[in-house]
């Protein structure tokens, strides 16, 4: 039986990378649900997709440009231009499609740039592409230094429509299950280019020039021709997911996505594609990005891990399955020539066997101890110190006020602290329409109409606030990033979150939300 | 007797084949724009006993990326290169912060030590002890990465990327998420304290000399080149591998450590998700700047030490031109860009054919 | 026109280096259906020649005929589109696709604009049953064996066109018994098929049982095209090495020089040491104050055995002693420290370290016997540079030249001068005189013989029999990566090539 399970694998290794991280997003999730009940509801599993298209369609470009044996550290660069850039299109008035596709464009522009410094000027790739983040992210900022708010109709639309799971939602109520357009795009893309890396000749040449280079171009393919394009392609991938992120938060700003390289990356390397180039599914992406976001959850349910323990996960198993990669490359390249010995093959799949079953072992114990043995640690939410930085001192949150302005009849409070000059500004809305804004050297006011204030809850109670879809989430800032506390009362309910701008964990209602409110409350001028 | 090198060629030759060449003149290039373009660039003035000015602001700032750039540049002429500077930077950081200010992960002070835990002259362990383990722990980064690489064989840029993601999880592990605040003044002297020249241009004095005596008055500096140019003849010749690599990354997290301190001591916070970020980055270019491959072979400590002022001085005169802040890291790409071209063998090589010269380069 | 036989025909053909007459005036014919050996020594020309008949390489002068029409192979790929294909000896393709893959990617076949796979796997199938092997083309490559994956790129190089003439460049070198006696079948099958062969190898042997006919080049010269069934062994290796038949039996017999130290102590033994598809278990025994030369062509275990002693491979039988005392640990290191020295054949790969200077070559093996921090000063580091300089009169302006600047031979001097200068009490020394110039060739030969009077012992391999016979005092003799015999006391070279060539003479 074991030898015959053995001989399976054997002769299915190249799949094994991949089916491990497929398991194991299936088992954690298990262990998910067994531990939190909430993780039973259906539109949990599918939030997994919910939050995290960009993440995917990213990671399947990349997938391309890591299997020809090279690497692309430009995604967040190109990511955050495009949202700056079409937000700021956007805002002249351009219309959205025209956006797009321009995005499309410029992403290949630089991508195919990159690709040719890479194959012509034989730049190492690591070298160039890190030129080419820098570059990207640079020219956000001579677009804007702020976030561009994005209110687009097209865009909401992309963002907001609902696609029902039929047989799981009631299509008269309109309720139940559900996944979003973005979802459905990042699914194409996959399906597309999984299409082209195993019905292709350019997706062979691909993994033949991730496989030994030399003997691809001895053997005659247009190796440079592809290389080059592998590079266009991630481009497009990289502002189509920079589309995606604006649509999902929308709005668009140049320290977005920072990082991110180093997620994709993660994703990447644990759908089981080796960095090394040649091996690997570009399918294996899929459940690099779902354990990604089933750890993401788990934190979530858990809700006393602070939000950058995902980071700590990934990180943790990115090492895990980088090592058992090398081991197991090191192993091909000691067997060498003499491969023919039928007790060699049965000794090295034992060992296959063995060190699967132990690296998955090691992690879902991790996945467990993290699960089980999450501590209250003061990194969690609403406990933030006061930090420095710098370049200013960040001032304190003031708790104790916004809970004071609740009781005593806001039915909305909302603290902005932070930012590159560490402001915090605290506006209360009342239901008869007063807003008052304190920044703590000045007060300003504002009168809205009562029922602009009533529109402006329901919609916000509309985006879930009141839901498990809204929850606390925390990390750093960076400098120039803002925290953001908001309490919200409507219709008997009361809900406190807490997020941080600059990531990419909060959940995209959040986001919807803050644009919401900045549209109504007044802006204190002499804060740039 | 053979003793130096005949001065047949001319010296004109001998300058521009030396490492510090192109460095040098990369560096006098951006201070000349500074001279034309920016006046009072060069003014020095004296206050309360320290050296101020645009040239000192180059030169402190650049200590960061300097410290780092030194143990790069030992990897990188290995043949390898260390993505997770910037995460050891930040877990220095946070050790150090920690060891002053325990109470974040749940010391209990008595009650009348608390009320100075603000107070400059406070700090939980001694400043030694301190500096000590926090370089303590980059070192041990360093020799993990060093494992991996020599030992485990993994490719260098994916052993050191694993630290680069774990790294900054692991600085927030240690201060529980939170940015610590550092008030003990000694210990902020290291980074924003001064000797006439800030202190921090001492340290990165200090470093290059251990690392100049490691390198230069041992045979370690001649191995690392050997194992850099042809691996397997170092091989043939007896020299091991594996330890010259596990030495030149351990260094570095060294290095790394060091900057960190460095940094947290100028900015007073130890910020586990922002020091030292992208710093890796300068550091590589700083060291590709002064010369040495990437690929490994002939490296140059204080050439390295230029390419990072090199970097600084196009910051801080980006910054005195009046570009805006943000956009300086599009300006940056270009120059990365422009830089390697020009140490690329390709362009060198068209260049070459360009401006044929006269006589043979032998 | 009519049919000459010939499916390839190369005249006058010349190739030119910088400093090196590659080759000289070759005329090479290839008929069709037939299986033609190329064989010679290293730098005989017999990778240009091929080079050049598959447009790696222009000819300076010289014209190639194939098919009865004059063409001019402008690359690789316009070589293969003629109908010439070639197997390299690392086989240029890609471990992590599949047989099928390889042997048909860039050409795959295609329904309704996408890879048709069934299509692909079965047409593979059928291309490797032609080579009567038959084995699963949908597994990766890196999977199967050498063996293997060289038919697979056999398949794939007859696949792309119907391939006229098939060019097997050392074919055999990573393979056993077995595997070679498979690969034979294969060439016989496409030799009845009408496909003619270029076999490329060193191993006589095999030479013999499977060619049909054999062309001898030696130092870019073309020294015959024979029958195989008419051509003896002693004379082929003859040829090889630049004896003429008429040469060996007048030579008249050649003392191996006698020694006051030659009954030293016994310095190395060796006892079965082997290490399998290296070499096979050898006995060895070495005083001190001797010298012993060893023998054999190209290919013969010369390398590998210095290897072993050195320490760069391990044995996996066998015992070592040096001094006595049993060898447990084999790295260079640890060699250097107990005395043994190699001076590498591949002055490239494993010799020179190309930026670093003169100076800091000779003194780097040195160095590494003492550590990291026992630094030899620059005054003591550059004394024993220009001792070396001058007794192997190195051409070189001063001793901060790097050594790449160096011409081939002034590097090997180098690469000596670092062994010397360990000081080792065992000196091996692999084609230590290649590429040097003779007046070079004979200094280095007596130094070899005053190191031997100083009590030192010397491992001395070489293609060049007439200096392996100067400078030992016992010949051991390798054939086929197995040690055939030893000689000392009187012996002739037509005794040595005999017992090189083996089989009957």
């Amino acid at each position: 039986m074991m030898s015959r399970i053995g001989a399976f694998i054997a002769r299915n290794r190249r799949f094994v990378p991949m089916s491990v991280t497929a398991i194991l997003s299936v088992v954690a999730y298990i262990l998910g649900a067994i531990f939190y009940p909430g993780m039973r509801d259906p539109q949990v599993f599918l939030n997994l997709f919910r939050t995290t298209p960009f993440l995917l369609i990213s990671a399947v470009g990349m997938n391309l440009v890591i299997l020809t044996g090279g690497i692309d550290l430009s995604v967040s660069g190109v990511v955050a231009l495009t949202t700056v850039a079409a937000a700021a299109l956007l805002r002249q008035g351009w219309n959205a499609w025209v956006v797009m596709g321009l995005m499309l464009l410029m992403g290949m522009a630089l991508g195919a740039i990159m690709g040719a410094f890479i194959t012509y000027l034989k730049v190492q790739p690591f070298i160039a592409t890190l030129a080419g983040m820098w570059f990207a992210r640079g020219l956000c900022f001579f677009i804007s230094d702020d976030a561009i708010a994005i209110d687009n109709p097209i865009y909401c639309l992309l963002g907001q429509t609902k696609i029902l799971i039929p047989g799981l939602s009631d299509p008269k109520t309109q309720t139940g299950p559900f996944i979003s357009i973005l979802v459905i795009v990042a699914l194409l893309v996959l399906g597309v280019a999984t299409y082209l890396a195993h019905y292709t000749r350019f997706g062979r040449a691909i993994y033949a020039i991730g496989g030994n280079e030399q003997s691809a171009r001895l053997m005659g393919l247009p190796v440079e021709r592809t290389k080059v394009a592998v590079y266009t392609l991630n481009g497009f991938c990289s502002a189509l997911a920079g589309i995606v992120l604006s649509i999902y938060v929308s709005s668009g700003h140049g320290l977005y996505a920072r990082g991110f390289e180093l997620t994709v990356i993660a994703a990447v390397v644990m759908g089981g594609t080796m960095l090394t180039g040649g091996e690997g599914y570009v399918f294996g992406a899929l459940f690099g990005v779902l354990i990604t976001g089933v750890t993401q959850t788990l934190i979530q349910f858990n809700g006393r891990l602070s939000s950058w323990w995902t980071n700590i996960v990934v990180g943790m198993l990115t090492l895990i399955f980088i090592g058992v990669q090398s081991l197991l490359a090191a192993q091909k390249g000691r067997r060498a020539a003499k491969a023919g010995d039928a007790a060699l093959q049965a000794q090295r799949r034992r060992r296959l066997v063995l060190y699967g079953g132990v690296a998955g072992l090691v992690i879902i114990a991790g996945v467990v101890i993290s699960l089980i043995a999450g501590q209250t640690r003061n990194g969690g939410v609403g406990n933030t110190p006061t930090p420095s930085t710098a370049a200013c001192q960040f001032r304190p949150f003031r708790d104790q006020e916004a809970a004071k302005l609740a009781t005593e009849g806001a039915v909305l409070v909302y603290e902005r602290n932070g930012g590159p000059d560490c402001i915090d500004e605290l506006f209360a809305i009342y239901p008869d329409g007063r807003v008052v804004g304190d920044n703590g050297v000045r007060t300003i006011e504002k009168q809205l109409a009562p029922e602009e204030v009533e529109t402006l809850l329901g919609n916000i109670a509309e985006r879930g606030w009141f839901t498990d879809e809204i929850y606390n989430t925390w990390h750093t800032p960076c400098g120039q990033c803002f925290e953001y506390h908001i309490t919200v009362k409507y219709q008997g309910q009361e809900k406190s979150v807490t997020a941080v701008d600059g990531g990419t964990d909060a959940p995209a209602d959040y986001w919807q939300v803050v644009s919401l409110i900045n549209g109504v409350i007044p802006k204190f001028m002499d804060v740039p | 007797m053979n003793r130096s090198p005949k001065k047949d060629t001319s010296s004109w030759r001998a300058i521009t084949e030396s490492k510090l060449f192109f460095p040098l003149l990369a560096l006098t290039l951006i201070l000349l724009v500074d001279l034309f373009f920016v006046p009072g660039f060069f003014k020095l003035e004296t206050k309360e006993g320290h050296l101020y000015g645009n040239l000192i602001d180059i030169l402190r700032n650049g200590s960061t990326v300097m410290l780092l750039a030194i143990g790069m540049t030992l990897v990188i002429a290995t043949g390898g290169v260390d993505l997770s500077v910037g995460a050891v930077m930040a877990i220095a950081a946070s050790v150090a912060a920690i060891m002053m200010n325990p109470v974040i992960i749940g010391v209990k002070l008595p009650p009348d030590l608390l009320k100075f835990i603000n107070d400059p002259n406070f700090t939980y362990a001694p400043l030694w002890e301190v500096i000590v383990v926090t370089l303590f722990v980059a070192t041990i980064c360093g020799l993990w990465n060093g494992f991996l690489v020599a030992y485990a064989k993994i490719q260098p840029m994916v052993a050191t990327l694993i630290l680069m993601i774990a790294g900054r999880g692991i600085a927030q592990l240690i201060t529980n998420g939170v940015r610590i605040q550092i008030f003990y003044e000694p210990y902020a002297f290291i980074g924003s304290g001064w000797l006439i020249l800030p202190f921090s241009l001492y340290i990165v004095a200090a470093v290059y000399l251990i690392a100049w005596f490691l390198t230069r008055k041992t045979a370690i500096g001649l191995f690392i080149e050997s194992v850099g140019i042809n691996a397997r003849s170092s091989f043939f010749s007896g020299i091991d591998e594996k330890k010259i690599k596990l030495l030149a990354y351990t260094f570095c997290g060294f290095c790394a450590g060091v900057a960190g301190l460095v940094t947290s001591s100028n900015i007073r916070t130890s910020d586990a998700n922002n020091i030292g970020l992208n710093y890796e980055l300068d550091a590589i270019l700083a060291v590709v700047i002064g010369g040495t491959l990437m690929s490994g072979g002939r490296f140059s400590l204080l050439a390295s030490l230029i390419g990072a002022l090199v970097i600084q001085a196009t910051t801080t005169s980006m910054y005195a031109l009046g570009v805006p802040a943000n956009a300086v890291l599009a300006i940056k790409g270009l120059v990365v860009i422009f830089v390697i071209l020009l140490y690329s063998e390709q362009v060198r090589g068209i260049i070459r054919r360009l401006t044929a010269h006269k006589g043979s380069l032998s | 026109m009519e049919d000459s036989g010939y499916i390839v025909e190369m005249r006058g053909i010349r190739k030119e280096f910088p400093g090196v007459q590659a080759l000289a005036d070759i005329n090479f014919f290839l008929k069709r259906g037939e299986i033609h050996a190329l064989v010679g020594e290293n730098g005989a020309g017999k990778s240009t020649l091929i080079k050049v008949l598959t447009g790696a390489e222009r000819p300076d002068a010289g014209v190639i005929i194939l098919d009865g029409e004059e063409v001019t192979v402008k690359s690789p790929l316009h070589a293969q589109k003629l109908g010439i294909s070639t197997v390299y000896q690392e086989i240029n393709l890609c471990p992590n696709l599949t047989v099928a893959e390889n042997i048909l990617i860039g050409r795959e076949p295609m329904r309704r604009g996408r890879i048709h796979w069934k299509a692909m796997n079965d047409h593979a199938q059928q291309l490797l049953e032609r080579l009567d092997i038959s084995i699963d083309v949908t597994q990766l490559l890196g999977s199967y064996s050498v063996a293997i994956q060289q038919m697979v790129a056999i398949a794939r190089a007859l696949e792309i066109t119907s391939a006229k003439v098939l060019i097997l460049d050392e074919p055999t070198s990573s393979l056993d018994v077995h595997e070679t006696a498979q690969l034979f079948n294969v060439m016989r099958k496409l030799k009845s098929e009408g496909v003619a062969i270029i076999f490329i190898t060193h191993f006589l042997d095999q030479v013999y049982e499977i060619s049909d006919r054999i062309t001898v080049l030696r130092n870019g010269q073309w020294m015959g095209t024979y029958e195989t069934s008419e051509l003896p062994r002693l004379e082929l290796i003859a040829k090889m090495i630049g004896r003429s038949l008429t040469e060996l039996d007048e030579m008249s017999k050649i003392k191996l020089e006698s020694r006051k130290n030659i009954k030293g102590e016994v310095l190395l033994e060796a006892r079965n040491l082997g290490l399998s598809g290296a070499i096979e278990p050898f006995d060895l025994d070495l005083h001190a104050g001797e010298v012993v030369g060893f023998a054999g062509l190209l290919g013969s275990g010369r390398t590998e055995i210095s290897h072993l002693l050195f320490g760069v491979a391990k044995p996996d039988s066998g015992t070592l002693k040096l001094n006595q005392e049993i060898v447990k640990k084999f790295s260079p290191q640890a060699s250097i420290g107990r005395g043994v020295a190699l001076c590498p054949e591949d002055r490239k790969a494993a010799g020179i370290v190309d930026e670093l200077t003169i100076r800091e070559n000779i003194i780097l093996a040195l160095q590494a016997g003492r550590g990291w921090f026992k630094y030899l000063s620059l005054q003591q580091q550059y004394e024993m540079a220009d001792r070396y300089i001058k007794l192997l009169n190195i051409a070189t302006p001063s001793a901060d030249q790097p050594v790449k600047n160096l011409s081939g031979g002034n590097q090997q001097k180098v690469i000596l001068a670092r062994w010397l200068a360990t000081n080792p009490q065992l000196l091996i020394l692999d084609e230590p005189t290649r590429g040097i110039d003779v007046g070079a060739k004979a200094e280095i030969q007596k130094l070899v013989l005053s190191l031997a009077e100083e009590g030192k012992s010397c491992v001395f391999i070489s293609s060049e029999l007439e200096e392996v016979l100067r400078t030992s005092h016992r010949i051991a003799v390798l054939r086929d990566r197995k040690k055939v015999t030893e000689f000392a006391g009187e012996v002739d070279e037509h005794t040595i090539i005999q017992a090189m060539a083996g089989g009957e003479a």
